[in-house]
């Protein structure tokens, strides 16, 4: 019998507020063009049938070894087997948002740790950038070698009420995630075989190569081959297991602090070969554990004199050194604004309405309307410190209250919007729940490349809002279908490729030509834009 | 005019050997208009590597490592310098007008932000907007400086290279140190952006040509209303012929002279000694 769909509720759009975007129906029983294939399958399969392919999927999940840390406890990262589906129509404005998106805070960074121009134009407060914790000012005199900061992005989007795409927060300091979107496409081809062969789904595994591509084209000019190395806390982080990966589909040496040290400007790795000399360093680590002689003098996960060597160009640390600022959740306010500053142009996908407390009136707007808002911490991620006002307790409300009048400068609020929602397999079969979505951009400096689709988080409580993995969220593969008349690499995604994709391909053009570095090597030369 | 030889010998003792170090040294005095700086030269013992740059603050930085294994680590900075100076001008901005320039400068906004250093006292804030009613940015600023050099006694030993601004002045006892970040807090606390001078200062009213004598790394303070005005609290005095300026930030912590770090768990020991002999 067919009854994934059994009780479903139907967004209606009743007297009180307005209902979440169901982005797979648009009425009872309406299902949206995008999702008719999938809403197929799924219809004609039973509970048992569909808990049976995602059971064998949470044992080849951790088997793998996929896992997040929730609350001290290693579980298996839940992937829904229900994807979510983007049209390549739609994608392209998300495509062209996001890259528009990285473009301006890349702009902002060089700004700010250069000539400071949009703070004495008045475009953005000087207060604001001296008062961010992540303004470092210890990365003053870094100059990336090929202009680049953000090497890799994560910027968090979300639709509203109307379905509307909106920018909730961005993270180019270390956003994580990436391994999720590789691992679940790989489950996910195995799950439901049969879409994959009716749908032309664009391909991500050729994240890793493009993220190697970025990383060797950030070597210090003059390096032909650089070594490339991807620097871990270690073990015990909660993405160690995507530190892994990356490392092992790049054919890159994962790295901890003690395994780097800095001599005579330059950083090597122990090797059981003797010291080796590293030439570009993608760190998984933050800023203030970088080096114990800028930051915090107790930390062992990064050598001393590691800035230095980068600011002599010896080394390139990929993320840079103080990005955090642009995450800033009051400097996000300001993106419009930078948007059109440095680059002359409206923003692509909007920002959420934020309150920003210490002007006028809007702190006392925001205490009176606390139990209706959502209120964050402005260097907060991960959905840490992050108060839903309508599901708050008094407590939790009064508490906040103090904090704010305390500290305005550290905190953010918005309204509560009802993130849009996708059928996911809870207990009772197929529900809508809250979802956002995490695209991964990769600047190589050349060009901004958005692996198609992103990390679609889920949040599986009912009417649960935050759908962030350390909240103990899930995820669903994210496909963007359908054919880009101008690209001539997409193809419809055969049976050959499914199975290199289960067995654990990258993608069809892994490895690197010659030629393809020597590029790389010339563009580096060239005068950055 | 005057010439000055400032030799600077600073390090580190440990009790054991320490097989690796990294540090910083800021000993080294700024170029600027009023400073001449003839000759500089760092000597580390024992040699390694080193790498000097100008940090945020515009502070000549020496990083250096020292990779073999040592149980004493010495610095010796020498420098030559002379001091010009043209009696400084009496910077002249009203309130408003300082309040409308330091919203579009960073380093103006870096100058009036508090640091948890220089979090300033409550009873000393009162003091600072009282006078700064009926009196300029210029002239509350160096009334609060005569109030710190009053209400303060000079004494080494009683606060240590961490203590903040309301520890010291609340026993009102301190030193150079306590007195400038005593000083910015209340400065800051009216709006007048002000800034951490480290240098050197010749200990003598009249020094005697030839002669050479102990000094001190020392610390004042600068305020700007309009330009920049440099004032010692520590000895109520202006910054003319006697003051050798290293760098300008927002604290102590933003140019200590020295800092590090060393491989191993062993208890290490400070020494400073500070040679001044002016030439000229």
């Amino acid at each position: 019998m067919a009854d994934l769909f059994d009780h479903y509720p139907f967004a209606q759009p009743s007297g009180g507020a307005t209902p979440a975007f169901d982005e797979m129906f648009s009425g009872a029983g309406k299902v949206r063009p995008s999702y008719k294939k999938i809403h197929e399958t799924l219809a004609s399969m039973t509970q048992d049938e569909l808990r049976g392919r995602t059971e064998a999927l949470a044992d080849s999940y951790l088997a793998q070894g996929v896992t997040f840390d929730f609350a001290g406890e290693e579980r298996p990262f839940p992937l829904d087997a229900v994807p979510r589906v983007i049209e390549k129509t739609e994608w392209n404005t998300l495509e062209a948002g996001v890259k528009q998106r990285v473009q301006v805070l890349e702009a902002f960074l060089a700004d700010i740790y250069g000539a400071q121009n949009a703070i004495r134009d008045g475009v953005i407060p000087a207060a604001l950038v001296a008062s961010s914790a992540h303004f470092h000012r210890a990365a003053h005199g870094i100059d990336p070698a090929n202009g680049v900061r953000i090497q890799v992005s994560g910027i968090d989007l979300v639709r509203d009420e109307a379905g509307a795409w909106r920018v909730l927060e961005d993270n180019v300091r270390v956003p994580s995630g990436v391994s999720y979107v590789i691992s679940n496409r790989r489950v996910m081809a195995q799950t439901l075989p049969e879409l994959f062969q009716q749908m032309r789904i664009q391909p991500v595994g050729e994240y890793p190569n493009r993220l190697l591509a970025a990383l060797r084209a950030a070597a210090p000019s003059g390096v032909e081959d650089p070594v490339v190395v991807v620097l871990t806390p270690g073990v015990y982080n909660s993405a160690y297991f995507e530190h892994t990966l990356l490392a092992r589909l790049m054919g890159l040496e994962l790295v901890e602090g003690r395994d780097l040290f800095c001599s005579g400007g330059k950083v090597y790795m122990r090797t059981t070969a003797g010291a080796r000399r590293v030439d570009v360093i993608y760190r998984r680590v933050d800023d203030e554990f970088l080096d114990p002689l800028a930051f915090r003098a107790d930390s062992v996960l990064g050598p001393p004199g590691l800035l230095t060597a980068a600011r002599l160009g010896n080394v390139t640390l990929a993320n840079a050194v103080g990005n955090g600022v642009a995450d800033d959740k009051l400097v996000y306010t300001y993106i419009p604004e930078l948007t059109k500053y440095y680059l002359g142009q409206e923003p692509i996908i909007e920002n959420v309405k934020t309150w920003r407390l210490e002007e006028g009136e809007s702190l006392q707007e925001v205490l009176d309307r606390l139990d209706e808002l959502v209120v964050k911490p402005v260097d907060g991620s991960g959905g840490k410190g992050l108060v839903v006002g309508p599901r708050a307790s008094k407590k939790e409300l009064d508490d906040l209250r103090k904090r704010l009048i305390k500290d305005p400068r550290g905190w953010i609020a918005q309204p509560v919007i009802q993130l849009s929602t996708i059928p996911t397999l809870v207990d009772q079969g197929l529900r809508p729940r809250h979802a956002d979505l995490r695209p991964f951009a990769v600047n190589s400096g050349d060009d901004i490349w958005v692996l198609p689709g992103g990390l679609t988080r889920v949040a599986l409580p009912e009417g649960e809002l935050v759908v962030n993995s350390s909240q103990g969220g899930g995820s669903k593969d994210t496909w963007v279908i359908g054919v880009d008349r101008t690209s001539t690499k997409n193809k419809i995604q055969t049976n050959s490729q499914v199975s290199s994709l289960v067995a654990g391909q990258t993608s069809a053009d892994s490895g690197f030509s010659r030629q393809q570095e020597q590029q790389q090597q010339i563009q580096e030369t060239k005068p950055n834009a | 005019m005057s010439r000055y030889k400032i030799v600077h010998t600073t390090g580190f003792k440990y009790e054991a050997d320490v097989a690796a170090s990294y540090n910083e040294a800021r000993l080294l005095p700024v170029r600027d208009d009023r400073q001449i700086v003839f000759s500089t030269k760092l000597d580390i013992e024992p040699h390694g590597s080193s790498h000097e740059y100008f940090d945020y603050f515009k502070t000549r930085t020496l990083m250096f490592e020292v990779l073999e294994p040592h149980r004493e680590l010495t610095i010796t900075a020498t420098t030559n310098v002379e001091l010009r100076n043209p009696m400084p001008e009496t910077p002249t901005l009203d309130w408003p007008s300082m309040a409308a320039l330091v919203v579009s400068s960073l380093e103006l906004t870096d100058a009036v932000a508090q640091t948890k250093r220089t979090s300033p006292p409550a009873d000393l804030v009162r003091f600072a907007k009282r006078i700064a009613k009926t009196n300029s940015p210029h002239e509350t600023a160096l009334a609060v400086c005569a109030k710190v050099f009053s209400d303060m006694t000079y004494r080494h030993g009683v606060t240590g290279v961490h203590s903040i601004a309301t520890e010291a002045w609340n026993n009102k006892i301190g030193v150079c140190q306590d007195f400038a970040h005593i000083t910015l807090g209340a400065l800051r606390a009216v709006g007048i952006p002000a800034r951490y001078v480290s240098g050197y200062l010749h200990p003598s009213k009249q020094p005697q040509i030839g002669e050479t004598v102990t000094g001190e790394s020392h610390a004042w303070v600068e305020w700007w209303a309009g330009k920049w005005f440099a004032y010692d609290p520590t000895n109520d005095v202006h910054v003319l012929e006697r003051h050798v300026v290293i760098g300008r930030a927002r604290d102590y912590d933003d140019l200590p002279p020295l800092r590090g770090v060393y491989a191993g768990p062993h208890q290490s020991e400070l020494f400073v000694s500070v040679q001044i002999t002016k030439e000229g």
